[in-house]
């Protein structure tokens, strides 16, 4: 599979602290990468990294490009949503479309208006008046109605309601992804884009905890829901963590073989976020 | 490829405009719409409510004066005017029968049945200079300085703010995300400061001296004199508009790395880029005073600040002739050499350190 990606001991300093610490790693295109960690992990070093927007050390290629000094060009076929309030407030929506079609090569305004009709922002507002919901949906607009090779989040939906957080991924998904694109995410809501994520990374310290696709983690990690006493057997065995659950244990192993824990109780596929946890924070 | 490009800084201006479009274009017509109604009521009032007007108004009567010294005083009596005409044409060519005849009179000496004139040897001296007597552009030109004034306040206070208030509502990095480079976001901008918005200000100080013309006409043609000899006989427009234009292109040159600095200022700033414009340079003069005695900053400064620009420039913005005697290039060109600088350390400053 092609590669849209690609890092070799990436790393970035502030002062004494190492924000991202020598990672590798490679991002194929058409798969949805969520990228997840904790506050001050290094996720939004690393994403301003591949856009261009920090200083790094190591090697990073985007597209085959080199983001610290063709950060222009990248952004022809990269997108990004930094954070949902950065559009510029004195703008009003038509003048924000005016602008991306005098000089993004690949918008279409149609689009982009076409998305807008839908929803109840009007392209006469001026975006500082707009609600935090409608700012969203004129960025995400925007980034739509621009045929970009590699999309990137960086907690895109962080202070929005359940019902925008939730719209915004069905249109991420149903309109506009497809197997030639390739999405970033960075989020703390990782149990709502789950189920669209096709690899995930975790990133603690500035390290690479974990980097796998999301048919490695079905097949590598599996979860035991347990109660009474064979969950203080299904302790014993080696595992990387455990959370409680009504009246028993959920227990997360990794590589191990799933006859040996069937008589146990049930067993499942870790969600993301139980997953991330239990590697994190070993039993809780 | 051509047609995009052009697109394409018609919409890294028009942003520009658009984002401050209050002072870089609301501004000057504001101004140029409020002096035109002082001047049209002024007009229309009084003749002389306004300083405009009477400016208007003196150098008009000057004119009158420098035209034709010759004042006729008519004395009437119990006649009315229509006889009086008639018997003085009468007179007159009586007159020019006994001229034919005898030796002609002195002109100041000229006499008719009914009115005297008095004529003067000497012309009344007029109250002007003479340079100023003879020509209205000295009146226009205020106008314009004045506009050119607020222009430069302006343009200071955007360059401060250009690169500092996307950074500091973080709408950065909405700008980032979109395929623009750093060089162009520059030097767009200082092609606003010393292209686009000193354009629009002339153009609009230009409509405005015409409107003024326009009204001087009218008042002119009011006090039931000749507009067109008296106003558009004394306008020199080839003079003015080099003065005016060219006069912009001489500032521009020389202002440039004063730009430049505030641009720098703004691009570094983490908070009050007028402080980080201001403060070093003035601590840097103060500083050179009391160590060495010497005003060599305060020098290479004002001699790109518009009042000084070049040394001795009394002229602001217009273009004179003695300009080019005591032109300093060395300074010129060092001011370029700091501007260009000050443009690649914005662009260094707006990639890699934006983050207020």
């Amino acid at each position: 599979m092609e590669t849209i990606v690609e890092a070799r001991g990436l790393s970035r300093s502030f002062a004494d602290i190492k924000a991202v610490d020598n990672i590798d790693f490679r991002v194929p295109t058409g798969s949805v990468l969520g990228l997840i960690g904790p506050n001050g992990a290094g996720k939004t070093t690393l994403l301003r990294s591949l856009l261009g927007l920090s200083e790094f050390e190591g090697e990073l290629e985007v597209l085959g490009k080199d983001p610290r000094s063709q950060r222009a060009q990248l952004m022809e076929q990269v997108c990004f949503i930094a954070d949902t309030a950065v559009l510029p407030g004195w703008m009003r929506v038509e003048q924000l479309l005016d602008y991306a079609s005098g000089v993004h090569p690949r918008f279409a305004r149609e689009q982009a208006e076409a998305f807008l009709r839908d929803t109840e922002v009007k392209l006469t507002r001026r975006i500082r008046d707009l609600s935090k919901g409608m700012m969203v949906q004129v960025h995400l607009a925007l980034v739509m109605a621009i045929d970009a090779r590699l999309l990137v989040l960086d907690e895109p939906t962080l202070g929005l309601d359940i019902l925008v957080r939730k719209r915004f991924f069905e249109q991420l998904i149903s309109d506009y992804f497809d197997q030639e694109r390739t999405i970033i995410i960075s989020t703390h809501q990782v149990d709502e884009v789950q189920h669209i994520l096709t690899d995930v990374m975790f990133l603690n310290h500035g390290k690479l905890v974990l980097s796998r696709s999301m048919e490695q983690i079905e097949q590598q990690f599996v979860q035991l829901n347990t109660v009474g006493e064979s969950a203080v057997k299904a302790q014993g065995i080696p595992h990387l963590g455990s959370h409680s659950i009504l009246g028993g244990k959920a227990i997360i192993y990794e590589d191990i073989a799933r006859d040996s824990l069937a008589p146990l109780g049930e067993l499942r596929t870790p969600s993301v976020s139980d997953l991330f946890v239990a590697m994190m924070g070993g039993d809780q | 490829m051509a047609a995009t490009r052009s697109m394409r800084l018609f919409t890294l201006l028009q942003k520009e405009l658009q984002e401050y479009r209050f002072s870089l274009l609301w501004t000057p017509l504001i101004i140029a719409g409020v002096l035109s109604v002082l001047m049209l009521l002024s007009v229309l009032l009084a003749n002389r409510i306004t300083a405009m007007g009477d400016t208007f108004l003196q150098v008009v009567m000057a004119e009158e004066m420098g035209i034709s010294p010759v004042i006729t005083i008519s004395l009437e009596d119990d006649h009315d005017e229509d006889s009086s005409a008639q018997s003085s044409s009468a007179g007159g060519a009586a007159e020019l029968r006994i001229q034919s005849l005898d030796e002609p009179l002195p002109e100041e000496d000229w006499n008719f049945d009914r009115e005297w004139r008095f004529e003067p040897q000497q012309r009344d001296k007029p109250e002007y200079e003479s340079e100023q007597v003879g020509s209205l552009n000295p009146a226009l030109h205020l106008v314009h300085g004045l506009l050119l004034i607020v222009l430069v306040l302006v343009t200071v206070s955007y360059l401060l703010g250009c690169l500092f208030n996307d950074r500091k509502d973080r709408s950065i990095l909405f700008w980032k995300s979109m395929p623009v480079s750093e060089w162009e976001e520059v030097l767009t901008r200082m092609a606003i400061a010393l292209v686009v918005a000193p354009a629009i200000y002339i153009g609009v100080s230009l409509l405005l001296q015409l409107v003024f013309v326009l009204l001087a006409m009218l008042l002119v043609w009011r006090m039931e004199l000749d507009p067109f000899d008296i106003i558009l006989g004394n306008i020199r427009v080839a003079d003015l508009l080099l003065k005016q234009i060219g006069g912009w292109v001489m500032t521009a040159l020389w202002v440039a790395p004063a730009y430049g600095w505030l641009m720098l200022a703004s691009a570094w700033a983490r908070r009050a880029p007028f402080m980080v414009a201001f403060a070093p340079v003035v601590a840097l003069m103060l500083l050179e005073r009391l160590l060495l005695g010497s005003d060599f900053v305060l020098t290479a400064v004002s001699n790109h600040l518009p009042h000084f620009i070049g040394g001795q420039g009394t002229e602001v913005f217009y273009f004179h002739s003695l300009f080019w005697k005591q032109f300093d290039f060395f300074s010129l060109f060092a001011g370029l050499a700091f501007t260009a600088a000050s443009l690649a350390a914005c662009v260094y400053l707006r990639r890699y350190r934006f983050e207020l």
